[in-house]
């Protein structure tokens, strides 16, 4: 369960410089690097929730889409195993 | 801005009466919000696109009448269905009657045994294929815009389908269907007379002729549509390459292994990869010796798939293609059938993140000519953004259009910074766009593959692309709409009308 | 009127500053970054998700013409006059925004994400703030403003002397640690959503109490622009829960939830230091851990309505889901959370106040897709979703139940109170 505090949803985990260009704050969840976002269009204020709700409705929405266009996805990986029995 | 001086109020009445009341919106927002479609164009010359009026009619029979209407009186009429294409098929130019069809949405048949349905041309595919699905049966007509553009507009735009190369574009999809003509008279086109024929030699084929003419010929109302069963398994599997020539050589050698569950490759090439790193998950953190990209895509029973898999991942592998795993593949592909582009993924030369549209040229290119339009192509963008920090080369795909490998969807994405557009850029992008649908051309190809051609900057060179083909079509639209009153101004197709215009020469 | 900042909508001020001047100049430039952000990409993948949109297939109320209004107005084109009475359009239910590639695909990234319900609730402040009114609208958030709760009883009013008349009989007291904030329309109209709340706590030895003197959380003023008024009652609700010494706020409204967690930081700020905990999350979890065991059957053949709310706007579906599962004697035909993102009850953004004709609609086109289940009862989580759909419900012998009411019943709890009228 999630009680929401505000204490710890306007601080966000220390950055990680992944690239030139992109940061890393919470597991493999990529961000552009702020220091992009300074002269024309501004980052606005994210909660943790919101970063994590938005994650995790990327992939629900992507597993819907595979369902709904076929019943079920063949593994490439298993694919290229079986070439290499 | 006023309403135009022939849409006097009997001639609102008389629409009204037609499609009721709450059906005709002459309101300012309701028509500004109808001059629009997702290709970029100036903001600051938004008003000179914005209808008269708008009707949503709820019927074949109301579309006929409000045509009748508009024909009588010589109002411009313009069909707009999804509004998400990117050539302006759905924008008027000549102010006038916006025809919105998209109450037209019912499900009026689904025929489990011939394996078809009709639906009014309003429908989304991704809504239809909800229903479809629960009697195991899909639409597979797949574009980039899937879960918004509707039937209407694909018959409009002569639509291509991302697995088009499995089962075919919107032309070989949509069977038949009802057609109101610009003298308002209804007929039904298709193979034969029937609605559910996939083939027929009798007369002339007219199936063709009413796809793809971006709405100047006549509004299609209820289309009869070709189902198949639901795919019962998917594979996606992509492949990293250290340059372009070798993605290139495996994504040829794919396409034409004749895979009978084969829907489609895509090559992404060196700028697109770079694109990619800057913003998508799955391409940051990919090593630096990737610059090109290859896909491939199956659908069908799970042993032919399986069966057809086995060859498409040797191929890839033969090919020195790296596979980028399960996760990356099937989590990219998903995202393929709504990836319109991202606006925030706009750069400034400095590399500020900016809001930019999304322009996409579309060319179908043959095979062997991909390598050196698409080197062409990135020159052309790169002279552009040097002179106007406001345009940014988003890289190129080629997706194969068929299933022997003969020819490519062959798209370069450019970003285009709207809020900063001005005369001065705007008649540079679209001299831009000349000089891009010219090099298609050079090489042998068609300057859109999906979208239309009848924006400005590639329309000029549309009777070059065609020749005699072309005066068949100004004598066609002027024995159809001899007072010009669909979607006038598209395609060039005014100079039907000039008094010196003969017949096909 | 707006107490949007920059950083809220991600607008700096535009070069040559156009869009008016007063209010609806600075609205422009706040949002004209935002609104850009829609009008470039010009996807409309919002469409098809859109309740009002399914219903009325009227391009005029899109998530596309809200946004591309904004950069109309920008240019000179729209005033506000032109515009103000289609925003009233929306329920926000939120499955635009997210439904968004801007926001479904590259939010994150970027920290920038589509915010329709935001701009819909900006631009029906700016409307109030300039005096255009919505006349259903006006009337609610003045009787509101009278009774410190809203109207939700038609003629019958309601006060401050009723608000804890739904609790008769179960002698909860006043104040405490966690009180249980209860909304009007579970307050007033359907009782037996907090008597099902209440009793269950009880049952599972949870210590609680009412508030002190509750008034209407705030958040329907401010979805419908009347923003002081939103303002002036959450102030009152905070002040009385520190007075109080509340720490924890349990909410069993979804909407209530929204205003807690969006409307209330964005007011207080770092002041805002009491716990929000929603009543659903806390039963599923008492369930795993065992404090709560649902053991009578209820034989019913069900499915279960996403409140947007829960689902669309903050995530929340696994909860529900697993309380249900928890129910002896259920046949659950489920629908996923992402198909349910073009599902909404119609019940919200102030629409049934304005527009009751469109939220019938698409409760009825909501209770249809449960019929086509072969389902007898629809359960939902949100008591503003209940009434229209039990309305729609009627037509197609569907009965409507709410999550926590049928989770009392498999305790053997005799919940009491009104489903409504």
């Amino acid at each position: 369960m999630s009680t929401y505090r505000y204490s710890e949803q306007y601080r966000p985990p220390e950055a990680r410089q992944v690239t030139d260009v992109a940061i890393e704050r919470f597991a493999d969840i990529f961000e552009v690097d702020p220091k992009l976002m300074t002269a024309h269009v501004v980052q606005q204020v994210f909660p943790n929730w919101d970063t994590l709700r938005i994650v995790a409705s990327r992939h629900d929405h992507l597993d819907w889409m595979h369902r709904h266009w076929a019943e079920k996805v063949v593994s490439g990986q298993r694919l290229l195993d079986e070439l290499d029995d | 801005m006023t309403i135009a001086p022939a849409l006097t109020e009997p001639v609102l009445d008389d629409l009204r009466q037609v499609v009721g009341g709450e059906h005709v919106l002459t309101d300012r927002a309701a028509r500004f919000n109808r001059a629009r479609v997702p290709a970029p164009f100036p903001v600051h010359r938004w008003s000179e696109r914005v209808p008269d009026l708008v009707v949503l009619p709820g019927s074949t029979e109301e579309v006929s009448e409000v045509v009748r209407i508009a024909n009588a009186h010589r109002i411009p009429i313009v069909p707009r269905d999804g509004g998400t294409g990117l050539t302006d098929g759905a924008v008027p130019l000549r102010h006038g009657i916006v025809v919105d069809v998209k109450r037209m949405n019912d499900i009026k048949e689904i025929d489990e045994v011939n394996r078809t349905c009709t639906v009014g041309t309003g429908i989304n595919m991704l809504k239809l294929n909800e229903v479809l699905g629960r009697y195991g049966l899909i639409y597979p007509d797949d574009p980039a815009s899937y879960p918004c553009s509707l039937v209407g507009g694909r018959i409009g735009t002569s639509g291509w389908s991302l697995i088009g190369s499995r089962y075919g574009h919107s032309r070989d999809l949509v069977l038949s269907f009802d057609f109101v003509l610009p003298t308002g008279r209804v007929i039904h086109v298709g193979d034969g007379a029937g609605r559910k024929l996939s083939k027929s030699s009798s007369g002339y084929q007219l199936k063709h002729l009413f796809m793809g003419h971006q709405g100047t010929l006549g509004i299609a109302t209820e289309a009869t549509l070709k189902l198949y069963p639901k795919p019962e398994a998917e594979l996606s599997p992509f492949f990293a390459f250290p340059d372009y020539d070798s993605a290139y050589r495996a994504v040829g050698e794919l396409a034409r292994a004749g895979i009978a569950t084969f829907a489609g490759a895509v090559l992404f090439d060196e700028w697109k990869v770079d694109y990619l790193r800057r913003d998508d998950e799955a391409y940051i953190p990919q090593p630096a010796d990737v610059r090109a990209l290859v896909c491939a895509v199956a659908y069908g029973y799970e042993d032919e798939v399986v069966a057809g898999g086995r060859r498409l991942m040797r191929i890839a592998r033969d090919n020195g293609g790296r596979y980028l795993g399960d996760e990356v593949s099937e989590g990219d592909w998903a995202a393929r059938h709504d990836r319109y582009a991202t606006p925030l993924h706009g750069r400034t030369l400095a590399g500020q993140v900016i809001p930019m549209s999304w322009h996409c040229e579309d060319a179908a290119i043959n095979y062997t000519n991909l390598p050196q339009v698409r080197l062409e192509w990135h020159e052309i963008v790169r002279r552009l953004r040097e002179r106007f920090d406001m345009f940014d080369d988003w890289g190129m795909f080629a997706y194969t259009s068929a299933d022997t490998g003969v020819d490519y969807l062959t798209e370069i994405d450019v970003g285009i910074w709207e809020q900063r557009l001005d005369d001065e850029s705007w008649a540079a992008w679209v001299q831009a766009k000349k000089d891009i649908a010219e090099v298609a051309l050079r090489y042998g190809g068609s300057i859109s593959a999906c979208h239309g051609s009848c924006r400005e900057g590639e329309v000029d060179l549309v009777p070059q692309e065609l020749g005699g083909g072309y005066d068949v079509m100004l004598d066609v639209k002027r024995a159809l709409d001899p007072n010009n009153i669909m979607n006038p101004g598209k395609y060039g197709l005014d100079r039907a009308y000039e008094p010196e215009a003969g017949g096909a020469r | 009127m707006t107490d949007i900042s920059p950083h809220d909508t991600g607008s700096l001020p535009s070069p040559n500053g156009d869009g008016g001047s007063g209010a609806t100049g600075e609205f422009v430039q706040q949002w004209r970054n935002a609104a850009y952000n829609c009008f470039s990409s010009g996807h409309k993948f919002c469409r098809e998700v859109c309740p009002v949109m399914q219903v009325t297939r009227n391009e005029s109320w899109t998530p596309t013409a809200f946004h591309a209004n904004v950069v109309a107005m920008e240019q000179g084109e729209l005033q506000l006059t032109d515009i103000a009475d289609d925003y009233v359009n929306c329920t926000g239910c939120g499955a635009c925004e997210l439904r968004c590639p801007n926001t479904l695909f590259t939010g994150d990234f970027y920290r920038f994400r589509t915010r329709t319900v935001d701009l819909v609730k900006a631009m029906r402040a700016l409307a109030v703030d300039q005096g255009i009114h919505q006349p259903g609208w006006q009337r609610w958030n003045l009787l509101t403003d009278e009774r410190s709760h809203e109207p939700v009883l038609g003629e019958v009013p309601v006060s401050q002397d009723h608000v804890r008349d739904w609790s008769q009989g179960l002698d909860i007291p006043v104040g405490g640690e966690s009180i249980l904030f209860v909304d009007c329309e579970a307050a007033f109209y359907r009782t037996s959503v907090p008597r099902a709340v209440a009793q269950i706590l009880r049952r599972a030895g949870y210590e609680f109490g009412l508030m002190n003197e509750q008034w209407c959380c705030g958040g329907p003023a401010a979805e419908m622009g009347y923003l002081e008024q939103s303002q002036r009652f959450a102030r009152h609700n905070l002040d009385d829960w520190r007075a109080g010494g509340v720490k924890r706020v349990l909410v069993l409204d979804p909407h209530d939830y929204i205003t807690f967690t969006e409307d209330y930081p964005k007011y207080f700020g770092e002041e805002y230091d009491i716990e929000i905990v929603l009543v659903v999350e806390l039963f599923a979890e008492m369930i795993a851990d065992g404090r709560l065991a649902p053991s009578v059957p209820i034989e019913r053949t069900i499915t279960y309505h996403d409140p947007c709310r829960l689902n669309k706007r903050k995530g929340i579906w696994q909860a529900p889901r697993q309380i249900l599962s928890a129910i002896p004697g259920l046949t659950f035909h489920d629908v996923d959370r992402v198909t349910q993102w073009s599902y909404c009850s119609g019940g919200g953004g102030g629409l049934p106040i304005e527009k009751p004709e469109l939220t019938a609609r698409i409760s009825e086109s909501r209770v249809d897709k449960a019929a086509q289940l072969g389902v007898d009862t629809l359960v939902s989580a949100c008591p503003w979703s209940e009434r229209p759909l039990s309305e729609a419900g009627d037509a197609k012998a569907i009965d409507v139940v709410d999550i926590h009411e049928l989770l009392a019943e498999s305790l053997g709890i005799e919940v009491g109170g009104r489903r409504g009228q």
